[in-house]
């Protein structure tokens, strides 16, 4: 951060060398309308989870809540609902860390060896993914079937792991990208093989690149309840991706606040996920980080 | 160095590969049905019957037992929405997958059972004493394109409309049966101008789904022109005047108000209209299944209403065109099927017969608020002390259904469409028709429309 | 998956020029090793059921219903049908509409406002500003949905209702009277972080120094932006328009459990339109082909950008 820093400082520098113009009050005073507006805009449509969630009385609509846990608590009682969480969490985690290993491995060979077809094999599979999912699941639970991973939690892992793997390897790609050649050759002279090489100095400059993938991936099996629903048949499995529809289907009345309820819950671990990542989502590239 | 890399991979690769076929899937002991221990699977995605089922499993296991048969009941309690259940059956059945015994509606079984999927029952049931009590209109229900049986309905039900007799009372309306749909128009057109509202719900639009042909366009129908399929040539004749009328029907509601159309066209219709305002008695009149008695209104129901015998009472569909009689209108497809690729077929259908006898099966009646389709359970408790269950039991026995075919699942789309080009506004009764011939004829495909 | 994709500005910084030739013939078993399971498993789950999905748009596959028992090749006639199609050809149309004015327009040019005022330097609270514009990405489809059918509800309680209630106006049914309207706007909700994030990581890259003479020079800030910025950042932009046309073609959950596609089907964008085919018809081959059609716009659509991001830097 720091070659940002500086540039970033330099031209407050100067602009405060300048004093502050009524053109600049007014760009300003715009500026911060423009940034406010667009977080409410953000933020306003959760008024409802939050308020309904903490509401014993919730209906389809933002209104005062009756304030309670209640929703909370019977979310948590419901059968088998602290075991949706538990699916959810080692499956989320379980994908993202298949992922990331896959990724980093194959996003180091992308980048470091201009083989050919190379160029191919980068465009065509994230262009493979825009064919939507009811097209292929047919297929692929065909697949899963075959090779006895239907119905089976780390099936399941697999596939999501996999899926998230074209992103992955795009964004590993970058990262390796962006570590100079001169480091790792400066490895290979003090004695490194190639693999050590890349894991002592590689690795622990692709934090930022890292902390993406994981995030991206994870959010993405987290959200996924269409590939889990073919997959999965015992439903002592199922992520909570599912159980977030069983307070629509209670007697054809949807129960409002067991939905925000669950829909807060659901939120939580991406959330918190995001919060120890942030700071690296937001790092500018990760090049201008070592121009420093 | 390199050379070991390779081997590395390659030797990787293969254990891997074993590794994942050596998992196994969800397990499913084998058997060939009634010899050795057996356990059967069975699929229920609504909590009403998870909870009958379940209730259920202890005699029917405790019955086998005497019988010297060893089967073990395991239910797969997957509470899940109509349309998932049917995205995720299809799958397990195509791979082979799915419990041995389903539970499921009408337009699934027509189109499972034609895919090939279910199994016929016809063997098990002609070995059964059980289904000489079914009764007639019902097996005729039952029977497919083919011939064959492949579902036993496991409760029976009426569809016609229920109305708030107690506010129409008091609004000094006219309560005996209408016998033309003129004749209840102009008794809603009374009600409106006497509360401002819209006094009647009948399942039209996108939004309802599959409710909108089958608890409300299809009762319509059938009830003025059932010949809108051609068993013969399994075929749906779009150019039967029946069509038309229905549709200017519903345009008719429409244009005069009497319809709740904002509510019809946001998602959920049902509930502001059937769980909100027919309970407050702003709506006073709906179209509604025996069902009603107890899932929708009942004391355990989605939303009670209190005192509902006396405030609720039903009447049978008026006659809409000329010459037409009121009626009743039988909804039986649906019911217990064995899936095809099951290799526990007479365990399951074991199963079968312990939930369609006796006091299980009245149990479940009750508990769901269906009529009996055979003849034999009017004794039979709970179900006996239930005057609204048996008085549909009667109307069931001169009420009307029309059997149907492949290509319901698109009959309901179009149908669903062309209703909501009328709640928009969009149409009037003939326009939508016109919408309705095209659309149905474009997704049927040739093969299915009667030339 | 969730169809956002995220490509960092990691991306588009120089690619390190490749590693001499002479590496080559040493290299391959490495390469297979660190890239060949991920390129197996590729394969296997993503690849082969596209090719799946591709010869099944040459049958006439149907999942359910009689025409399930015997499935045939029909070689074009699904595509000859499909581009034929008024419903087919309108759903696309209004994927076009959705994804020009909710990606191309709104997200970009809500993304890049967002992004330069959170690189001003005057500005504080960015870190509050950034996480309240990152949170409509964070949430899944369902709970995204959710959140806006009540801000769209019909009744006088729904949000928006209340906002313009305030300005003297009706309840209104906005789902039904401007169902386009409402679906794009829910989606610039939902992406317009993404833009942000990589339009942030490219205004970093333009150097501070050009930006300055520039200034000295006495150019306005409006003439700076398109003169000496705009043109830096081409390559990013046309990346993130890539990346966004991708997963805004592939949006579903978000518009199926607000709208279903309605009303009478005038938000049926194409992902919804090949659910309904495929799996509540269980018309596989018609669905298949359908998505075969997508994938080719598509590819066609990044070509364009490509090559519109090629001409002159």
């Amino acid at each position: 951060m720091t070659a940002i820093d500086s540039r970033v400082a330099a031209s407050a520098h100067v602009e405060r060398r300048r004093r502050l113009g009524p053109v600049d009050v007014l760009q300003r005073c715009i500026g911060y309308a423009l940034i406010v507006v667009l977080a409410l805009f953000c933020l306003v449509p959760f008024a409802w989870v939050v308020f309904s969630a903490v509401d014993a009385d919730a209906g389809a609509t933002v209104q005062w809540p009756a304030l309670s846990f209640e929703n909370f608590v019977r979310f948590f009682t419901a059968s088998g609902t602290p075991l949706l969480l538990v699916n959810s969490l080692i499956i989320a985690i379980s994908s993202t860390a298949l992922n990331l290993v896959l990724g980093i491995a194959g996003g180091y060979a992308l980048s470091r060896f201009a083989f050919r077809g190379r160029r191919f094999f980068m465009f065509s599979i994230l262009l493979i993914r825009v064919i939507p999912a009811p097209a292929t699941i047919v297929a692929l639970y065909l697949i899963m079937v075959n090779l006895g991973l239907a119905n089976t939690l780390h099936g399941l892992i697999i596939v999501q792991a996999v899926s998230g793997l074209p992103v992955t390897l795009w964004l590993m790609k970058g990262t390796v990208d962006a570590v100079p050649m001169e480091l790792e050759e400066a490895a290979w002279t003090d004695g490194n093989t190639r693999l050590q090489g890349a894991r002592r100095i590689v690795l622990p400059l692709m934090g930022p690149g890292l902390g993406a993938a994981a995030m991206l991936m994870f959010m993405g099996s987290w959200g996924d309840f269409l590939t889990p629903l073919v997959l999965l048949q015992n439903q002592e499995l199922y992520p909570l991706a599912i159980g977030l529809f069983r307070a629509f289907s209670e007697r054809n009345i949807v129960d409002w606040g067991l939905l925000a309820a669950s829909a807060v819950v659901y939120v939580l671990p991406p959330a918190v996920l995001y919060m120890l990542v942030r700071k690296n989502l937001l790092k500018s590239s990760l090049g201008g980080a070592l121009k420093g | 160095m390199k050379r070991k890399y390779v081997v590395a991979a390659f030797t990787a690769t293969v254990v891997t590969a074993a590794g994942l076929t050596g998992c196994s899937a969800g397990d499913a002991t084998s058997g060939d049905g009634t010899d050795g221990p057996v356990t059967i699977s069975i699929l229920e995605s609504k909590q009403t019957n998870i909870d009958a089922i379940s209730k259920e499993i202890p005699g029917f296991e405790a019955a086998m037992k005497e019988q010297g048969k060893d089967i073990k009941v395991d239910l797969i309690a997957d509470v899940l929405t109509d349309e998932q259940v049917k995205t995720k059956l299809t799958q397990q059945l195509i791979a082979g997958q799915a419990p041995d015994v389903l539970d499921i509606g009408e337009n699934m079984a027509i189109a499972w059972s034609s895919a090939g999927y279910l199994e016929p029952l016809d063997s098990y049931l002609d070995q059964w004493e059980g289904w000489e009590h079914y009764y007639p209109a019902v097996k005729e229900a039952m029977t497919r394109q083919d011939g064959q049986v492949y579902n036993l309905p496991s409760g029976a039900g009426v569809l016609n409309l229920f109305y708030r007799k107690d506010v129409l009372e008091q609004l000094g309306v006219d309560t005996t049966q209408p016998k033309t749909w003129d004749d209840l128009i102009s008794r809603l057109e009374k009600v409106k101008a006497a509360t401002g509202g819209t006094p009647i719900v009948i399942p039209a639009g996108t939004a309802w789904g599959g409710g909108t042909w089958g608890e409300g366009f299809q009762p319509l129908l059938g009830g003025t022109d059932t010949g809108y399929y051609d068993s013969e040539t399994a075929t749906w004749d779009l150019d039967t005047p029946g069509w038309l009328a229905v549709f200017e029907l519903y345009a008719e509601l429409v244009q005069k108000g009497l319809m709740p159309v904002q509510d019809l066209q946001n998602p959920n219709p049902w509930e502001p209209t059937k769980y909100v305002k027919f309970p407050a008695g702003d709506i006073q009149v709906s179209a509604q299944g025996t069902w009603g008695w107890k899932f929708d209104w009942g004391p355990d129901g989605a939303t009670p209403i209190d005192g509902l015998t006396e405030k609720v009472s039903t009447w049978q569909w008026p006659g809409l065109r000329d010459g037409d009689q009121p009626y009743g209108w039988s909804s039986t497809g649906g019911g217990y099927a064995i899936s095809a690729d099951s290799d526990k077929k007479a365990a399951a259908f074991e199963f079968i017969k312990y939930l369609s006898s006796g006091k299980p099966l009245a149990e479940q009646l009750v508990a769901s608020g269906a009529a009996s389709a055979r003849d034999d359970l009017d004794d039979v408790a709970p179900y006996s002390g239930e005057p609204q269950l048996l008085q549909a039991g009667e109307d069931l026995s001169n009420s009307v259904f029309v059997v149907t075919g492949d290509g319901a699942d698109q009959i309901s789309q179009a149908v669903a469409t062309a209703t909501e080009l009328i709640l928009s506004g969009q149409a009037d009764g003939k326009q939508a028709y016109e919408a309705f011939k095209k659309d149905a004829t474009d997704l049927l495909g040739p093969s299915l429309v009667k030339q | 998956m969730t169809s956002i994709i995220d490509v960092p500005a990691a991306v588009q910084t120089a690619e390190q020029p490749p590693a001499p030739r002479r590496r080559r013939a040493r290299t391959w078993p490495l390469v297979l090793l660190l890239l060949g399971p991920s390129a197996v498993l590729i394969v296997l789950f993503i690849v082969l059921p596209a090719v799946y999905g591709i010869w099944l748009s040459l049958t006439n596959t149907q999942l359910t219903g009689f025409a399930a028992r015997n499935p045939k090749f029909v070689g074009f006639d699904n595509y000859a049908y499909l581009l034929g199609s008024t419903d087919f050809l309108g759903s696309l149309g209004q994927t076009g509409t959705f994804l020009f004015w909710s990606a191309i327009v709104g997200q970009t040019v809500l993304g890049m406002v967002a992004a330069i005022l959170l690189s001003r330097p005057w500005i504080r609270g960015k870190g509050f500003f950034g996480a309240a514009l990152l949170m409509p990405m964070v949430v899944p489809e369902v709970v995204a949905s959710l959140t806006w059918a009540s801000v769209l509800a019909t009744s006088p309680e729904g949000t928006l209702n209340r906002l313009t209630a305030v300005f003297g106006s009706e309840p209104t049914a906005w789902l039904q009277t401007a169902p386009m309207l409402a679906i794009i706007l829910v989606n610039i909700w939902r992406g317009l972080a993404f833009a942000m994030i990589m339009f942030q990581a490219a205004l970093e890259d333009v150097p501070a120094e050009l930006i300055e003479a520039a200034r000295v020079d006495g150019a306005s800030a409006v003439q700076v932006f398109r003169h000496v910025t705009l043109p830096l950042i081409r390559g990013p932009v046309f990346l993130y328009l890539l990346l966004t046309t991708i997963s805004t073609v592939g949006v579903f959950g978000l518009v199926y459990f607000l709208t279903r596609g309605g009303p009478g089907g005038q938000t049926r964008i194409a992902a919804i339109y090949i659910y309904e085919r495929a799996l509540q018809f269980s018309q596989i081959g018609i669905g298949s082909a359908a998505s075969i059609i997508l994938l080719v716009i598509v590819v066609v659509l990044g070509f364009t950008y490509v090559r519109l991001a090629k001409v002159e830097v």
